[in-house]
C-alpha cells in the first residue's frame, strides 16, 4: 500500500512535469516564465483519450485549444459530394505529440469545430479552454495578456497561410480557365 | 476511419463514468440534505464567496499569493464585522428585550385596530359579517409570539453554528475551489467535458453576478431604510433596517414583508397620519431608489426570467424551504434556466 502510494506519488511528479514542459514548447505558452507556466498548469486539464475516440467532431461548439502531450490524432473532415448522399470523411492531416488544435476556439464566440479530431492511439491531451483563459486574465492579467498576444500571432499567421492558399487556388483557377 | 476501440466499448465505457459522476453529485446532495445545518452552512459559504472573491482576484492581481490574498481578505472582513457587531451589540440586546415587552401591548394593539375595523365593515356591510376576526387574530398572533421566543434559544444555536460553518466553508470555496472544481470536472466523461466546462463556468459568472448585485442592493436598501427612519425617529430604525436589507432578497413580495413591521409599530403606538405617512416616505424611497436606480443599474439583464416565473418560483421556494426557498428560488431557477438551455444546445448541436 505504501509502495502504491510512493510510486504514485512520483508518477504525479513526473506527469506535472510532462505537462510542464509541454506546455513550455508550446508556441502559445512560449514567453511565460516558469512560474507563470505552473499557474497555466494549474488552471488547464489533462484528460485522456482511447484509440478512435473522438476529442471533438466537425460542427460541435468547441470551447478550447488541446495539446497532445502523448499518442497521435487523425483530423477528418467531412465531405458532402452530393446533397443526396451521405458525408464522407475524408483524413487531412495526422499530429504528434507537441501539436496543437483547436486554438481559434479560445477567442470565437460560439465557435464550431471546422474538423473531426480522432485519438489514432491511446493518447494524453492538455486541454485548455476559454474559461481557463478567462481565469488567467482575471487573476494574473499579465500571463493572459502575453498569452493572447502569442496566440493573435498564431491565429494572424494561420490566416496568412490560407489567404496564399486562397490566392494559389484563383490563379490555379485562372490557369485553367485560360486553357479551357 | 480507423476505429481500433469500438464505438460500443466506448459508448459503455462512458455510460459507465457518467454513472459515476451523477452518483457522486448525488451523495454529496444527500450529504448536504442529511447533515444537519450543512445545507443552510453551504447556501451561506457560496454567497460569502461570490461576495469576497472578487477582493481576493485583486489581491491576487497585485502579486499576492491566493492563500495569503485570502486570509488578508477573510480577517479584515471578519474583524469589521466584530466591530460593527461590538457596537451594534448593546443597542439589540436592548432591543430584543424590549421587543418582547412591547409584544403584548402590540398585539392588544392590533386587536383594538382590526376589532375598529370590524365595527366598521359591520356599519357598511350589516349583519352579514358577523364574525369575529379580532379574537382569532389575536389568539394567533399570541401563540405566534410564545413559539417565536420559545424557540428563540434553538434559532440562537442553529444562528451561530451557521455563522461559524459557513464562512469556515467560504474560505476553502474561496481558497481551493477551482482546483476542488477542476478535480470533479476530471472524472466528467470526454465526451460531456467541454459542455460540462462551459454550463460550470456560465452558471459561477451568473450566480455571482447575482448574488453581489443582489447583496449590494439589499444592503443600500437596509442603509436607506435605517438612516430614514433614524431621521424620523421612528423606534427600532437598525433592527427595521436590517430586516427591510434581509427582506429584500426576496423579489417583489419582500419589500412588502420588510415594510410590515413598521407599520405595525406605527399603527399601536398611535402615530399620528403624518406619522404614517413618514414611515411609508421613507419605505417608498428606498423602494423608488431600488427600482429607478439599484435595478436597472445592477440587476436588470442579470436573470433574464419572466415576472410570472419569478412569482411561481418564489411561491415553489416558499413551499419546499420557507423563507430561505423565497431567497434562493431566483438563483436556483436561473441556474436550472442556464443548464436546460446549455444541455439543450449540446443536444441540438450533436444532433445536427
Amino acid at each position: 500500500m505504501v509502495n502504491y502510494m510512493w510510486d504514485n506519488l512520483f508518477r504525479r511528479e513526473d506527469q506535472d512535469n510532462e505537462v510542464q514542459e509541454a506546455l513550455r514548447q508550446t508556441y502559445v505558452f512560449k514567453s511565460l516564465s516558469k512560474k507563470e507556466l505552473r499557474f497555466v498548469q494549474d488552471t488547464c486539464h489533462v484528460r485522456t483519450f482511447k484509440s478512435g475516440e473522438a476529442i471533438f467532431r466537425q460542427g460541435e461548439i468547441g470551447v478550447g485549444m488541446y495539446i497532445l502531450l502523448r499518442g497521435s490524432l487523425e483530423i477528418y473532415v467531412d465531405q458532402m459530394p452530393d446533397e443526396d448522399l451521405p458525408l464522407k470523411s475524408q483524413l487531412v492531416t495526422r499530429l504528434r505529440s507537441g501539436d496543437f488544435l483547436g486554438e481559434l476556439s479560445l477567442v470565437e464566440n460560439n465557435s464550431r469545430r471546422t474538423a473531426t479530431a480522432i485519438a489514432g492511439e491511446e493518447s494524453k491531451l492538455i486541454g485548455f479552454f476559454k474559461p481557463d483563459l478567462l481565469e488567467i486574465l482575471e487573476r494574473q492579467p499579465a500571463t493572459g495578456v502575453k498569452i493572447l498576444l502569442r496566440l493573435s500571432e498564431v491565429l494572424g499567421r494561420r490566416l496568412k497561410e490560407t489567404t496564399l492558399k486562397v490566392s494559389e487556388l484563383k490563379e490555379d483557377l485562372l490557369r485553367m480557365s485560360q486553357k479551357l | 476511419m480507423s476505429l481500433a476501440v469500438s464505438q460500443a466499448m466506448l459508448k459503455r465505457s462512458n455510460r459507465w463514468k457518467l454513472v459515476g459522476l451523477l452518483s457522486f453529485l448525488l451523495s454529496i446532495f444527500v450529504v448536504l440534505i442529511a447533515v444537519e445545518n450543512l445545507l443552510v452552512s453551504t447556501i451561506l459559504a457560496l454567497m460569502i464567496s461570490y461576495a469576497l472573491g472578487p477582493l481576493v482576484n485583486y489581491l491576487e492581481r497585485q502579486g499576492i499569493g491566493r492563500a495569503l490574498s485570502t486570509t488578508f481578505v477573510f480577517i479584515s472582513v471578519g474583524v469589521i464585522l466584530a466591530l460593527a457587531g461590538i457596537w451594534l451589540f448593546p443597542y439589540i440586546g436592548d432591543t430584543i428585550p424590549r421587543l418582547q415587552a412591547d409584544m403584548p401591548r402590540f398585539i392588544t394593539g392590533v386587536g383594538q385596530f382590526i376589532s375598529e375595523l370590524e365595527v366598521r365593515v359591520q356599519q357598511v356591510a350589516g349583519p352579514l359579517t358577523n364574525f369575529d376576526l379580532e379574537a382569532k387574530v389575536e389568539s394567533v398572533l399570541t401563540a405566534w409570539t410564545r413559539d417565536f421566543f420559545g424557540q428563540l434559544p434553538r434559532f440562537v444555536k442553529t444562528f451561530f453554528t451557521v455563522m461559524v460553518l459557513g464562512p469556515f466553508l467560504a474560505f476553502f470555496m474561496v481558497k481551493d475551489g477551482r482546483s476542488s472544481l477542476r478535480m470533479v470536472l476530471g472524472i466528467v466523461p470526454n465526451h460531456l467535458f467541454e459542455t460540462a466546462l462551459s454550463l460550470l463556468h456560465q452558471i459561477n459568472f451568473q450566480i455571482g453576478q447575482f448574488v453581489r448585485a443582489r447583496l449590494l442592493e439589499s444592503f443600500i436598501v437596509g442603509v436607506v431604510t435605517a438612516v430614514g427612519l433614524l431621521l424620523i425617529n421612528f423606534p427600532y430604525a437598525i433592527l427595521l433596517g436590517l430586516v427591510a436589507a434581509v427582506t429584500n432578497l426576496i423579489p417583489y413580495i419582500g419589500p412588502l414583508f420588510g415594510a410590515l413591521p413598521a407599520f405595525a409599530i406605527a399603527l399601536v403606538n398611535g402615530h399620528s397620519s403624518l406619522g404614517v405617512f413618514l414611515v411609508a416616505t421613507v419605505y417608498v424611497t428606498a423602494q423608488l431608489i431600488d427600482a429607478g436606480i439599484l435595478i436597472p443599474l445592477m440587476v436588470a439583464k442579470i436573470v433574464d426570467l419572466h415576472p410570472v416565473t419569478v412569482i411561481v418560483v418564489i411561491i415553489a421556494g416558499a413551499q419546499v424551504l420557507g423563507i430561505l426557498g423565497m431567497i434562493i428560488s431566483i438563483p436556483v431557477a436561473s441556474t436550472l434556466k442556464v443548464t436546460v438551455s446549455t444541455i439543450y444546445r449540446h443536444l441540438i448541436d450533436t444532433r445536427t
